[in-house]
Formats: C-alpha cells, structure tokens, sequence
C-alpha cells in the first residue's frame, strides 16, 4: 500500500464516523423533533392524513439519502433530486398548515432542512446555502400568501435564525472535521515516514561500514603497495588494480539500494570494463528473483574475474531458471580464467571454447 | 543454380537502409536481391504493389509501432522478418505471433539478417538470440509448451554460445541443437493467432522432421515434451 493510499484508508474511516453522525443527528430531528410535532398538533392541521404522508416521504428520502451517503454513491443528481423531493414536501406541509400560528405547528421546515444538510453536507457549504435560502423563501411566500401579520414576521426571523443557523453550522463542523482528520492522516503519514527512513538510514550506516572494512582488506594494501614505490608497468599489479577499480565501482553500486540490483551490480562492474574499451552488453531473459547480498557477491566477484580478462567483448545475461536465476558470461579472455569458488548457494560452470570462455554462476532458491 | 531470393527494406531512417543494403551486397554468394526500399507501408497494399520474397520491416516507423500491420503484409504473400531497435520481449513475440518468420534486433542485423531472410523465403524457423529470450521470459499462460532440452538449447544460445559449443556443452551434435531451437519456434508457430506465414512454417519444419504432427498439438504437447525425445529425421539444412 502506498502513503497516500493508507492516508485516503484513514482520513476515510473519520468521514464516515463524522457521516455516521449526521445521520443519526437528521434521523433523530425528523423522528424525535418533527414526528413530534407533528403528533402534538395533530389536531390543529387542516388534514393530518396529509402531513403524515408529507412525513413518510421526507423519512423515505431520508433513509434514501442515509443509505447512498453511507455507501459513497450519492451524485450530485441523486442528492440534489433528494433535496428537491424535501424543499417540495416542505412548501407542501406548510401550504397545507393554517394560516395564522403556521410557524408553530409547522414541523416540514426543520426536517426538509435537515435533509438537505443529509445530503449536501460533503459539497460545496454554498450548495447548502442555496438550498435553505430557496427553502426559507417558500415558507415565507405561503406565509405572505396567507396573510403576513408582525407576529408571524417575527415568528419566521426567529425560526430562519435558529434552524438555518443550526443547520449551516453543522455543515460547516463537518467539513472543519473532515480538513483536520485529512491533517491528522498527514501528520501520521509522514511520522511513519520519518521512522522508516531512519532505520533505512541505520541499515545504510551499517552496510557503509561493511563494505568500509572490505576495502580495508584489499584495496588499502595495494594503494599501500602503489605508493612504496611498486611498478605500475607490471602486468599483474595491473590486472589487480583493475580488479580493485571494478571492486570500488561494485561498492558504490551497492550503496545505491536500487531493486534489482544485481544487474546493477552487474552494470556497474561493467563501467569499468567498458573503460578499458571492453564491449560489454548485458541482457536479461524472464522476472528475475531478489538474490541475497552475499550470493551476489559471489556472481559479481565472476563478473569481475571474466571482465578483467575480457579482450574486446563480453555478454552477460541473466535468466530465470526453475529454481533461481542463471548468470552467464561470454567473453573473448583468451585463457583460462580463475573463477570464484562455488558458494552461498551459487554453483559455478564453465567451458572453454577457443579463446571464447564461457561461465554459468546459479543460484538456486533454497 | 537456385534462384536469388528477392527481398523489399521498409525502414524511414535512409542510414539504415543503406546498411542492411550492404550487409545484402556483402554475402559472399550474393544469395539475396534487393528489389524494393521504401519509407512507410503505404506502396505495399493494393494492386501495384512490389513483388518480393521477403520483407524487412522495421517494427517502427515514423515513431509508430507496426507490428497490427503484419498480419496484412502476411496476408499479401509476403514473408516478414522484422528487423527492430525495440528487443522488449513482449513486443518481439508480439511480432512472431502476428506471422512474422523471424525478430532480428538491430545489434544483431549484420550477424544474422541475410541468413534470417533465406531462412524466412525457404518457410524454416531462424531463431536469434533475441527471439530466443523472448521465448525463455515467455510467461503467458497459453504458452507452448517446450522440454528441457530445448529449454537448455534455448537457454545457452540466448546467453551467447555459438550452436557448436552449445552441443559441447549439452553432449549433442551441432545439428541437434539448431534442431532443438528449430522445433521450439515451430511450436510457438503452432501456438496464438493463426496466419498463413506460420503454417508454412511450420509445414516446413514438419516435411523437414523438426517436428512430428503430434507434437504441436497444444493439449498432448505437454505429455511428449516431457518424454523429452532427442532429435528426428533428417537435419533440416
């Protein structure tokens, strides 16, 4: 899994906590709050048949809206078509209340707000606004229609203020819970971050230090022959020169902690061939397997061997076998060649064509 | 004395043309003509079109792959050998899947391309080592399914061996190992799409006895495979 996925898993689960939430808060608005009044003043309205009916459409759309939130299949259509079913249903209930003391039995205005909070409440707060605005505008005009008195105007203020405020509010919680869960996630993201790249970096200082005191062992000694005064036109002092500058080149190689770092490693004894005007190509045959640092160094310890020995050209391929992984080289040395020993799981061939030699390290999975 | 097999070069890069040109002009018995170059496809459809043996098609033209545009040329009666910079596995069976007789990449175009072409007009399999890692990182499951000896053969020609030292190494005759590389190609021409290229091969390497009718049958490969038989018949050159 990658950073920015475990982030998304987790600033995830706290939206739907804050989702879950929500729609406890409107289902039990529009059970407790508005079934309430609705029973209350039951027999104040004109029909209450009707405004019951107006009060399971808005539990429907309600429930409708619950589901598709919870599941992450709520589209702007669908939830703005849930919005408009809970505007109509409240112009309706509230058309439908008497005239007069309307405000106070009127139960549609909270719940149908409610529901747009439901629905809209991961969109844009604007959305939100709009739609308690066209809302509150409807009321109002069936209360103008009904004849609008000081009171009532006072009434509808005071409800507009607490309801809409209400809701807004809750809109607005949400979406400040949302930005600083998406923060905490972050905030946890690069913790982790940090603590893995602190104990690469202790893996890295301690390979370092390896590969430190293998230099010690063979290519300090011959700096050290170098400088009291050995011949550098000797043949041997410069094959074995030659075989320490590919040794550094490997080490370097090595630190690079890239994946598939044999042919890496491989690569990298094979710069300093091509140095020495050796044609090296290097090709690879299959999904290669992860070989383990010492029964590489033992392929790229060959690979050094037959490089050095290399006239003018040398393939080294490398193959997926049953088992593991095949690395073999051809190359024009001309003689025979002192190859690594067998070790760390890797068994080495080899034939003599000619002045062709050719060489098969393999290490076996297991 | 047999007739010269003609050859057409499609290939937009001129430099290019002009080197496998040379390579053509450079075979000591002068045993392919060219007859046709061309920059792109267009003049190889329809009615007016060349007549040659065999096509060497570079697999990109004008920074376009055109191995979908094989299996026309197949179709058309030619024979193709494609001749490509791209050696990607998957792209190189793609090439052969879609009828092509033989994959050259480009490092192996002076080695390999003349022979790679006399191969494709005579119907026989020439596999390069290209072709042969591409079958060796073959992982689809409808794969044919090859034995352990042409596995090995495979295996040692794709690491760079000359076919004489990888019959020293395996204990066999020279001839048996062109024979073992030979029927792997043929099954592979057994194998996918169907084209009128790979059934001349492979009717080629059955008359040649690379391979017995039995063989490349895709469902009883496997249990004959692993009987592992040694060579057949009659060498195929």
């Amino acid at each position: 899994m990658t950073d920015a996925q475990s982030t998304t898993m987790m600033s995830g689960r706290y939206q739907r906590a804050f989702t879950i939430a929500v729609v406890v808060l409107v289902a039990g608005w529009h059970l407790a709050g508005g079934g309430g009044q609705l029973l209350q003043y039951r027999p104040d309205y004109a029909s209450f048949a009707f405004q019951a009916v107006v009060w399971l459409v808005l539990a429907v759309a309600i429930g409708v809206g619950s589901v598709l939130m919870l599941r992450g299949s709520l589209d702007w259509r669908l939830a703005w078509a849930i919005a408009i079913v809970a505007l109509v249903a409240s112009t309706a209930s509230a058309a439908e209340s008497p005239a007069g003391h309307m405000l106070a039995v009127n139960w549609a205005w909270g719940s149908a707000g409610w529901t747009a909070v439901l629905v809209l409440h991961r969109r844009r707060l604007a959305e939100l606004a709009w739609f308690l605005a066209v809302e509150a505008t409807a009321i109002f005009s069936v209360q103008v229609w009904d004849g609008l008195d000081r009171l009532d105007l006072a009434a509808f203020l005071a409800l507009l203020a607490w309801s809409t405020g209400a809701q807004i509010a809750v809109a607005a919680a949400v979406k400040a819970l949302d930005a600083a869960a998406d923060r905490a996630a972050a905030a946890a993201r690069s913790e982790d971050a940090a603590r893995e790249r602190a104990a690469t970096a202790e893996i890295i200082q301690a390979a370092r230090q390896a590969r430190w005191l293998a230099l010690q062992e063979s290519t300090v000694p011959l700096v050290a022959e170098l400088a009291a005064g050995a011949d550098p036109g000797d043949e041997q002092l410069r094959v074995r020169c030659a075989v320490q500058a590919a040794r550094l080149r490997r080490l370097m190689a090595e630190g690079d902690e890239l994946p598939g770092s044999l042919v890496h490693e491989l690569h990298a004894s094979a710069d300093v061939a091509e140095l020495r005007g050796i044609a090296v190509e290097i090709e690879t045959a299959g999904v290669l397997p992860q070989v383990p640092g010492p029964a590489r160094r033992v392929i790229t310890d060959a690979a050094i061997a037959i490089l050095t020995a290399a006239r003018s050209q040398a393939r080294i391929t490398l193959a997926t076998v049953a088992a593991g992984i095949a690395v073999s080289f051809v190359a024009d040395t001309g003689s025979v060649v002192l190859l690594p020993a067998a070790d760390q799981g890797v068994a080495i061939e080899h034939q003599q064509d000619g002045g062709t030699l050719w060489a098969e390290a393999r290490w076996n999975n297991g | 004395m047999e007739q010269r097999v003609t050859v057409a070069i499609v290939e937009d890069h001129p430099v290019v043309t002009e080197g496998v040109a040379s390579w053509i002009r450079a075979d000591p018995g002068q045993r392919v003509q060219l007859v046709h170059t061309a920059r792109d496809l267009t003049g190889l459809h329809g009615e007016a079109r060349p007549s040659a043996d065999v096509i060497i098609l570079d697999l990109e033209l004008s920074g376009e792959l055109v191995t979908s545009q094989i299996p026309g040329l197949v179709a058309a009666g030619y024979r193709v050998v494609a001749f490509s910079g791209h050696s990607d596995p998957a792209i190189v069976m793609e090439t052969l899947d879609s009828g092509a007789h033989a994959y050259v990449s480009k490092e192996e175009g002076s080695d390999h391309l003349v022979e790679a072409v006399l191969a494709a007009a005579a119907d026989r399999p020439y596999v390069t080592r290209s072709q042969a890692r591409a079958m060796l990182s073959d992982q689809r499951p409808g794969r044919p399914e090859l034995s352990q000896q042409e596995l090995q053969a495979l295996l040692l020609w794709f690491q760079g061996m000359s076919k004489a030292s990888v019959g020293r190494r395996m204990s066999i005759s020279e001839n048996t190992v062109r024979q073992y590389i030979s029927r792997a190609r043929a099954k592979y021409a057994a194998t996918g799409r169907t084209a009128p290229s790979k059934d001349a091969l492979l009717a080629r390497a059955i008359e040649d006895g690379v391979i017995k009718p039995g063989e490349i049958m895709p469902y009883t490969s496997f249990a004959r495979a692993a009987a592992n038989r040694p060579s057949l018949g009659a060498p195929g050159q």
